[in-house]
């Protein structure tokens, strides 16, 4: 836009100089062509007019102005000393012995004749010179209409060259301007296609050498390269997080394959001692199927909970059994107590990012509750909505686990095992964690669209 | 005995008319006035060719500018003839002769025009009184003399009637000047106002004729009358006579819009003589 405003300016400051030149040249012509003119008429009428002869300097005005068609005289009035008029051109206009100051209004001398403004003709005045003595006064008035034809028809072709021009250079300088900004404009597209992880500028595109352009865009390739640092630090730092939760599991599941062991070995020696008795050997075998379908079963769970990334199955009701076969040992560990209540479950919603939501929500919630707490899980749809509420008795979250939960900035490390990973979870899933205290209970609700 | 003298002086020119030409001794040298022609080329350069044919010698034809001087030329001897005005012919009357007067319309005769521009209001001489007039030339008869003479029967002073004269030395002139507006009014030849609206009717146009005058003896060809009985001078006078039995002649004539010569008696120029007597009555 500057640039722009700043072409017409100068056009119009280059145009203004060409019809000054113009002007000049043109007022040096008709002040040579009115000197030339004036001359011719003083010698011719000098002699007439000092005699007071009105029919020859009629007859000298007559010839000069009906010489040919077209001519720039087109009036001309001779007048004695006493600025008597003798006679002119059109003597109606000027009649015989009327006073010449009559029409010399507006009259330019000769040495300082301008064909300025945009009027056809001009009138000059000038003294009449016979054999060194002043006779007489001559005025004329020239067609200049041609002259004044030619400025405005090379104004008007200034202005239209100009406005080419002006356009022209306007295109160029779009041209220009975009091919610098090329690179700029490239960053902008990447990071536009790529909002989540923008991608580098290709080294074919890389702009050469070390301009502003060349480091903005090296600039930017380091900036995508930290992203994607971070991005892939952000990820070991989740699957870190699930492996804790894992770990804080295995003990207590360590317990729950254990403590059923010594009954189960308890078993065998039993069934080895008493082989010979079939009801011995029912009753142990039975025990025995009891036992392993229990370890079977929080085998298959920690085995579900690991398998995280690869099953597709869609959220069910075992789901929540499953869990709560994973938190028992922890809660009977800390001799807490645990409320379950879990309604009937119809949803879409993939099961692994549910459970790991659920598991750690309830591990913290444990951890929170702390020796003989209180748990609570409660499970249902709400409005198209599956909604999962984990209290405890615990003295609410802290600061810095709430941000972790729910806000959005960056990881902080602290207590509170995986709050992280609940919050992407459930971000991914497309849902909303929110925060209560109410009769002496933490209350963690999720809702996940289902 | 004269008068015999002089026709055998003129049978003798007749026979002379070869040997004349044969001799094609000193140009004949005739003078005109710009009062009448306007200095037309082609008129004056026919003319010449005519003479020069019908004479067997050249024809230096000598213009200048007034009536006055080339009627000092004539008298002086400096020229042989002259077309001059009826009234220079009556003012030198006994020093000059006819030789020849030329025919307009049928008639040697012609009349002086009052002219005013077409935008007048005027009636009559009387109503121009104050205003500006142009006359051609002070020795023209219709030109000058007929307007002049006509304010003095009017009881009017000629040189106080008019606020304004001028004169154009040429009838075409006074045409120029009433047409253009430089005057208000002029006296003018009718023979030259007719013939120039015919050959430039665009001119006589802007103006109108607002009285003319009674027919009045037609500008003539004169000669010295001490000179008149030479050979020269007679055989000049049949090549003008003649003109329109030649080629040439007959081509001069149409361009000058006149029928040919004739010989005409001083009587011719009695109504001029009439209107110098008025003249007469106020000049000292």
């Amino acid at each position: 836009m500057f640039t722009a405003a700043l072409m017409i300016l100068v056009g119009f400051l280059a145009s203004q100089q060409v019809l000054a030149a113009l002007r000049q040249v043109q007022d040096a012509r008709i002040r040579e062509l009115a000197q030339l003119q004036i001359e011719a008429l003083s010698v011719a009428l000098g002699p007439l007019v000092s005699r007071n002869d009105i029919w020859g300097v009629y007859d000298t005005l007559d010839r000069a102005s009906g010489q040919n068609e077209g001519q720039r005289l087109v009036f001309a009035a001779v007048a004695n000393a006493g600025g008597a008029v003798l006679a002119a051109t059109n003597p109606r206009r000027a009649p015989v012995d009327s006073n010449i100051a009559a029409l010399t209004k507006g009259a330019q001398a000769l040495d300082a004749l301008s064909v300025a403004g945009k009027t056809a003709e001009i009138k000059v005045l000038a003294p009449l010179v016979y054999q060194g003595r002043e006779v007489g006064q001559i005025l004329t008035e020239m067609d200049v209409s041609d002259l004044v034809a030619a400025r405005r028809r090379v104004s008007r072709w200034l202005l239209i060259g100009n406005a080419v021009a002006t356009f022209l250079l306007a295109i160029l300088g779009y041209l220009v301007m975009r091919r610098i900004l090329m690179p700029v404009t490239r960053v902008v597209e990447r990071m536009r296609e790529s909002a989540d992880a923008p991608e580098p500028i290709a080294p074919s595109d890389m702009p050469a050498g070390d301009s502003e352009m060349a480091q903005l865009a090296r600039s930017y390739n380091s900036m995508v390269g930290a992203i994607g640092a971070k991005a892939e630090a952000d990820r070991r730092l989740a699957e870190r997080e699930r492996f804790v939760s894992l770990g804080r599991l295995s003990s207590s599941l360590a317990h729950e394959i254990n403590n059923p062991l010594g009954g189960l070995l308890n078993a065998v020696d039993t069934v080895q001692k008493y082989a010979d008795r079939p009801d011995v050997v029912r009753e142990s075998a039975d025990l025995l199927r009891r036992g392993l379908g229990h370890m079977r079963d929080v085998a298959r769970a920690t085995l579900d909970l690991n398998r995280l990334d690869h099953t597709g199955a869609v959220l069910a009701a075992e789901d929540f059994h499953d869990l709560k076969l994973l938190i028992e040992p922890e809660i009977s560990r800390q001799q807490q107590r645990l409320g379950w209540e879990v309604g009937k479950i119809t949803c879409t919603l993939p099961a692994a990012p549910v459970r790991q939501i659920a598991l750690n929500l309830l591990l913290n919630a444990s951890e929170a509750a702390g020796r003989e707490g209180r748990v609570s899980l409660k499970a249902g749809h709400s409005g198209g909505r599956l909604c999962l509420e984990i209290a405890d008795s615990g003295p609410g979250l802290s600061k810095s686990a709430c941000a972790r939960l729910l806000g959005t900035e960056a990881a902080v490390t602290g207590s509170g095992v995986g709050l992280r990973l609940v919050r992407d979870l459930v971000n991914q899933l497309k849902g909303c964690v929110s925060f209560d205290r109410a009769g002496g209970e933490t209350i963690i609700r999720v809702e996940l669209p289902c | 005995m004269l008068n015999r003298r002089r026709v055998l002086i003129g049978a003798g020119a007749l026979t002379l008319l070869p040997t004349l030409s044969a001799h094609a001794m000193v140009p004949f040298r005739l003078g005109l006035t710009p009062v009448f022609l306007d200095n037309d080329a082609e008129v004056i350069s026919r003319m010449r060719a005519a003479f020069s044919e019908a004479l067997g010698v050249d024809v230096k034809l000598e213009q200048r500018r007034t009536y006055e001087e080339v009627t000092a030329l004539l008298l002086e001897g400096s020229i042989d003839a002259a077309w001059l005005c009826g009234y220079p012919y009556l003012q030198h009357k006994e020093a000059l002769s006819l030789m020849a007067v030329p025919v307009w319309n049928g008639r040697p005769l012609y009349q002086s025009y009052l002219i005013v521009g077409t935008d007048s209001t005027a009636k009559g001489l009387a109503d121009l009184r104050g205003g500006t007039h142009a006359y051609s030339d002070p020795n023209s008869n219709s030109g000058y003399l007929v307007t002049v003479s006509d304010l003095v029967r009017m009881g009017e002073r000629p040189e106080t009637f008019f606020g304004r004269t001028i004169f154009t030395y040429g009838h075409r002139n006074v045409v120029r000047a009433v047409a253009g507006g430089l005057m208000q009014s002029g006296s003018v030849d009718g023979y030259v106002w007719e013939a120039l609206a015919k050959t430039e009717p665009a001119l006589t146009a802007r103006t109108k004729v607002l009285t003319r005058s009674e027919w009045l003896g037609f500008p003539p060809f004169c000669g010295r009358s001490d000179q008149m009985g030479t050979p020269r001078m007679q055989a000049m006078q049949q090549a003008i006579l003649g003109l329109d039995k030649t080629e040439k002649g007959r081509a001069a004539l149409s361009l000058l819009q006149l029928d040919g010569m004739t010989k005409a008696a001083p009587s011719l120029f009695d109504g001029i003589a009439a209107r110098m007597r008025i003249m007469e009555t106020v000049r000292p």
